[in-house]
């Protein structure tokens, strides 16, 4: 299985409500294709470096998943559709990747986090970081 | 001829200071005012990542962490 990672920007005009049910589908999307879905990560709303189908803000998500080559472009098409995204990004990080230890992991990363979150949550981002980073991940689409 | 001291690569220098597209903050530490990337006889980057900075700031600007140009703002 492939390692990817997809950050989408949502219409930052929709509710809390609307994003999580937007995720939900996405999510079950990936699943539906056989896909598992390692990570959700909401950045929440920021500002644009440029304005974006007239928006100047969005809210970030990002969506780490593996799954079977095929898998992207069906993701790409979904989103395409949605009128909710107003841009999306996949890269690839890894090639051939075991999804129950990136799973693991990420459980392992979740429990570090929780005795003190408030201190330790930026030096623990970075580590995350450095750790989901592979030595040359592919940009896997080019759609603008 | 003056002497420039040759620089060091930051990223080759400190192991901790990662390139990722996400972090636009450390980004914006290699491209002008204007959005542009910093060339390496500048910046003093090695080769190699300097090679891979340039691909973290183009996708960085593929999904509006960066901008492209500064010059349709403001």
């Amino acid at each position: 299985m492939r390692h990817y990672e997809t950050v989408l920007i949502l219409n930052p005009e929709l509710g809390e409500d609307a994003y999580a049910e937007k995720l939900k589908k996405f999510g079950g999307f990936i699943e539906k294709e056989k896909g598992i879905v390692i990570k959700i990560d909401e950045w929440g709303s920021q500002n644009l470096a440029y304005p974006v189908k007239k928006f100047e803000r969005g809210f970030y998500v990002r969506i780490e998943y593996c799954g079977e080559p095929g898998l992207v472009s069906r993701l790409e098409r979904e989103t395409k559709i949605d009128d909710a995204v107003l841009k999306y990004m996949t890269v690839k990080l890894a090639n051939k990747v075991d999804p129950e230890e990136l799973l693991r992991k990420e459980r392992q990363k979740a429990e570090k986090e929780r005795p003190a979150p408030e201190e330790t949550t930026e030096t623990a981002e970075r580590e995350a970081a450095v750790e989901e980073r592979p030595e040359s991940p592919q940009e896997v689409s080019n759609h603008d | 001829m003056t002497y420039h001291r040759r620089k060091i690569c930051r990223f080759c220098a400190d192991s901790n200071f990662v390139i990722d597209y996400k972090d636009p903050r450390t980004l914006r530490m290699f491209t002008t005012e204007r959005g542009k990337i910093i060339p390496r006889r500048i910046s003093g980057n090695c080769a190699k990542h300097q090679r891979m900075l340039t691909v973290a700031i183009k996708r960085a600007r593929k999904i509006a962490l960066l901008p492209y140009t500064t010059s349709t703002l403001r």
